[in-house]
């Protein structure tokens, strides 16, 4: 379904989590800004991280606009989405009203959209094509562990989805620090295709750099994404088996539709216009 | 137009054309033209034409090194970012420095909320609880030794350590001064205000906390 609605006079705000560490980061969110400023959907669109610039604290003077929608543009709900965020851009509910007069709309995150399951699909397909899925293994790969135990949740509720829409000879939730560890990912999987697709916002540190040693397809963390002239090739034989690796499901395009999507979740559920 | 809009034309009205390390001129054939400030006059520069371009032109240093904070004196040279209209150029002003326009007209209308360090590390959770713990002098000590301008930030600081109103000794006073060019080249500016401590500064104070908690006997 393709978001229809029009609200030149509202302003939308992305929010990101950034990093100091890793340019990679903040990209998929400019792009999906980009994406949507283009169409013309809102007044004014803008992104805002908490790890770099513009900051949370900052996201006040980024509008001329009256009424600000906020979507997190993160994987799950969470430690950010319930506690930061909302203590950051002093939210006190889904609809908060500034003494200025100012009016911000907090909708869910975007990757609590039902249609994640499509996209994950999307990108599963993608990046094997031509590979029966009863010959191949599906692995959801989150963080796991942390503040934020809700994205494991997430990634097993994505997971159970999967199973029930697709032919995958199994399809697994898997994670970086707890069980069942991605770095097992030949033990877990049975099928001789096996395709990992990072549940992540964005190729940084954990997609881009930390997975890959896990999987084995690098001996030790590689420079960043952008910093690399060649990207990985799919597959690789590896432990006697195929091994397909996707790119981290939040760069994948069709994530700016899920953010107007969530906007328009907002205004069905609250009812607001 | 909008407000930033209107506010970007008075401040070239103002003859404030320069805004951190950028210069905005204008173009040869209309629109504007933004270069960094030591690349004026050349003709020699690298020609970027989206506003969108500002983001990798701002997200590197000279060496390659990743910018995080886009205040760091260190944005790269040798190029230009040919925009149409002021609308453009705000755009991109708001990629090489984010809301810096917008806390500006804020400041000038008196609606800029400052916000003291105190307040800012006293409202941190999760990993970051502890630095409520920092006290005045290590504050003063890591404030001085992080956001000076000359390598660390071309930000103007209008917060306090305190909630008393404890003013910062580790720096210059004109690192408070709103009209002083903090590039130090003594032309009319932009000023780029900090109107409380970043995240990167909050992320510094925990080892800062930590550290000197652990060197105690």
């Amino acid at each position: 379904m393709l978001s229809v609605f029009s609200k030149p006079g509202s302003a939308l705000l992305i929010v990101g989590h950034g990093s100091t560490q890793n340019p990679d980061s903040s990209p998929p969110s400019h792009l999906h800004a980009d994406v949507i400023r283009a169409r013309r959907v809102f007044g004014e669109v803008a992104c805002a991280f908490w790890k770099e610039e513009p900051s949370l604290r900052q996201a006040d003077y980024l509008f001329d606009k009256r009424e600000v929608y906020v979507v997190p543009n993160f994987i799950s709900e969470g430690y950010f989405t319930t506690t930061v965020i909302p203590r950051e851009l002093e939210l006190s509910g889904p609809v908060t009203t500034r003494s200025d007069g100012t009016v911000w709309k907090y909708c869910e995150p975007a990757g609590s959209h039902e249609r994640m399951t499509e996209l994950l699909l999307r990108r599963a397909r993608e990046v094997a094509p031509g590979v029966r899925e009863s010959e191949a293994s599906l692995l959801i790969v989150g963080h796991g562990t942390g503040l934020n135990d809700n994205s494991a949740v997430a990634a097993k509720e994505q997971v159970e989805r999967l199973r029930e829409r697709t032919q995958f000879a199994e399809v697994l939730a898997t994670y970086m620090e707890e069980p069942p560890l991605i770095s097992k990912w030949d033990e877990l999987t049975t099928a001789p295709n096996v395709v990992v697709v990072p549940f992540f916002i964005s190729d940084g540190l954990h997609s881009y750099q930390d997975i890959p040693v896990l999987l084995g397809l690098e001996s030790e963390p590689t420079a960043a994404a952008s910093e690399r002239d060649v990207f990985r090739k799919n597959p690789r034989e590896l432990r006697g088996r195929r091994l397909y690796y996707a790119s981290a499901i939040g760069t994948e395009p069709q994530f700016a539709e899920i953010i107007l999507d969530q906007v328009a979740a907002f205004d069905a559920k609250h009812g607001t216009t | 137009m909008g407000r930033l809009e209107d506010a970007l034309a008075l401040a070239l009205a103002e003859g404030r054309c320069r805004i951190g390390q950028v210069l905005i001129a204008s173009g040869d054939g209309g629109g504007f033209e933004l270069r960094h400030r030591q690349d004026a006059g050349r003709t020699d520069l690298e020609r970027f034409e989206r506003a969108e371009d500002a983001r990798a032109l701002g997200t590197k240093d000279d060496a390659g090194g990743y910018r995080p904070l886009k205040t760091a004196p260190t944005l790269r040279r040798d190029w230009v970012l040919a925009l149409p209209d002021l609308s453009a150029v705000c755009l991109a002003l708001d990629y090489f420095y984010p809301a810096a326009l917008g806390q500006w007209i804020a400041w000038r209308e008196s609606r800029l909320r400052i916000t003291s360090l105190r307040q800012t590390v006293s409202r941190q959770t999760g990993m970051y609880r502890i630095t409520g713990l920092i006290t005045t002098k290590q504050a003063d000590e890591l404030t001085g030794a992080n956001c000076g301008s000359a390598g660390g930030c071309l930000r103007t600081i209008l917060w306090k350590l305190e909630n008393d109103g404890a003013e910062l000794t580790s720096l210059p006073p004109e690192k408070f001064s709103a009209e002083f060019d903090q590039t130090g080249a003594g032309e009319a500016v932009i000023p780029l205000f900090c109107s409380e401590m970043c995240n990167i500064l909050v992320a510094a104070a925990r080892p800062k906390v930590k550290g000197e908690m652990a060197s105690k006997p």
